[in-house]
């Protein structure tokens, strides 16, 4: 087990109780914060949306980086850190492409828009499921994870091309620069920052997990194949 | 660099003798531009015109997807994939060889589809021709660099005709948003806009460069 996998396996339990400790205040701060006097109650989702958009971002940058030190280390267990963040980051991701659309019903009038960020996250889910897929179609351990690392590092390279590609095309943002200009109502920041905490809780306690799992994984599937072949001399 | 031309001249040569993926992909871009005559909406309203440069980079970028998903399982018959990851040189010279072989027929594709193209849509190309070939060529460099990496790596999986598009697609969106602005720029007609050839000179650098690099992680014995 390396230094890595010991890691995660030693934050499997620390993070689950902090999670389970923040989970509650946090709900409890988004019923006590204040109503919105212009989008109601839908602006809620201001408490999922954001927070869930940071995981999931936090998520695709640890693929890239862990499939560069793959590449640069061979050591399986930072290709087993990059497969498991690409898995908890698609999980964040498919929260944000769904709470998005129903706050955009509410406060743009519409379910879905060609917006700079909205198409970046877009195109960013869809490169990261194939990633997946990828992973899923490859046979063998180390070619996995050589082609998921090259591909997670052209799904990086991709992002700011992408940024300027969609500008080009009129897609400027409409989503509002609410963090820069520190606009968020008052009463609204704390909650708001909790739910940054505890997204970015339940992202590091469901990667600790997965490492931990896909680590057991590989483990089974070597012993299966040392028993295989203690079987194949013993006959 | 001599691993490159041997490369080029390699597969220009087995292509040359069976001519199978080149009719593939000229057929087959022919075909998505008849196929899409059938399903625009008749006249010739503006708005449906619109669409135009759209379709024919969807024409090209699907025809290109099938040629290069031959282009490596060519080397997976007889184990000549061995040979080329044996080869004494820098894999990414190997590499660029295949990004030219497969231009050369994406090239010559273009040319063919693009007369088709213009004959069923009734686009007069002729005066923009050489601004259009420069931005066809353009787009084709992005779309084979990146093709060329990521079809070493669908040859090698399962389902691999499936697979190349699943990888490739996705990662296209600069190349396939700049190509069609700027065709239709030339299809108004209207001067070559520069921010859309900005747009695709950084990708093809960009695409060129990373998958050079990554070339080397890919070949595998």
């Amino acid at each position: 087990m390396s230094k890595l996998d010991s890691l995660a396996a030693r934050a499997v339990l620390p993070t689950g109780i902090l999670l389970a400790i923040a989970t509650p205040i946090w709900l409890w701060l988004v019923l006590q914060a204040p109503l919105d006097s212009v989008q109601g109650v839908v602006q809620k989702i201001v408490y999922v949306h954001p927070p869930c958009a940071f995981a999931a971002y936090l998520g695709f940058a640890c693929t890239a980086i862990g499939g560069a030190l793959y590449l640069w280390r061979r050591d399986e267990a930072w290709d087993r850190f990059a497969a498991s963040s690409a898995e908890v980051g698609v999980l964040f991701c498919a929260l944000v492409i769904a709470t998005g659309p129903l706050w955009a019903r509410g406060t743009w009038g519409r379910w879905w828009s060609w917006d700079l960020r909205l198409t970046l996250t877009l195109l960013l889910f869809l490169v990261y499921l194939s990633y997946l897929l990828l992973r899923g179609f490859t046979e063998g351990n180390e070619r996995t994870a050589r082609f998921a690392a090259v591909y997670g590092i052209a799904g990086l390279a991709i992002i700011p091309l992408n940024y300027f590609a969609i500008e080009l095309a009129g897609g400027r943002s409409i989503h509002p620069e609410n963090l820069q200009r520190g606009s968020l109502g008052a009463g609204m920041r704390a909650p708001f920052w909790f739910g940054v905490l505890t997204a970015l809780l339940a992202f590091a306690h469901l990667l600790a997990r997965r490492i931990e799992l896909a680590w057991l994984g590989d483990r089974a599937a070597r012993d299966a194949a040392a028993a295989e072949e203690a079987a194949s001399w013993g006959t | 660099m001599t691993v490159l031309l041997a490369v080029l001249w390699k597969d220009l040569l087995v292509e040359w003798r069976s001519r199978d993926r080149i009719a593939a992909m000229g057929v087959f871009a022919v075909l998505v531009v008849v196929i899409f005559q059938f399903a625009a909406p008749p006249g010739s309203a503006p708005e449906s015109r619109g669409h135009l440069p759209g379709l024919l980079w969807v024409a090209w970028v699907f025809s290109a997807v099938l040629g290069l998903n031959r282009s490596f399982a060519l080397e997976l018959e007889n184990d000549a994939w061995a040979g080329l990851a044996l080869a004494p040189a820098e894999r990414g010279w190997i590499y660029l060889g295949k990004v030219l072989a497969s231009l050369a027929l994406l090239g010559a594709v273009q040319l063919v589809s693009a007369i088709a193209f213009a004959l069923a849509f009734d686009v007069p190309l002729g005066g923009v021709a050489g601004p259009l070939a420069a931005v066809a060529a353009l787009g084709a460099v992005g779309v084979t660099a990146l093709g060329t990496l990521f079809a070493a790596v669908a040859a090698r999986t399962q389902y691999r005709e499936v697979m190349l598009p699943l990888l490739l697609l996705p990662l296209l969106v600069p190349v396939l948003l700049g190509a069609v602005r700027a065709t239709a720029a030339l299809l108004e007609p209207q001067p070559l806009p520069w921010p859309p050839i900005r747009l695709l000179l950084v990708t093809d650098a960009v695409f060129l460069i990373v998958s050079f690099v990554c070339f080397e992680y890919v070949l595998d014995e």
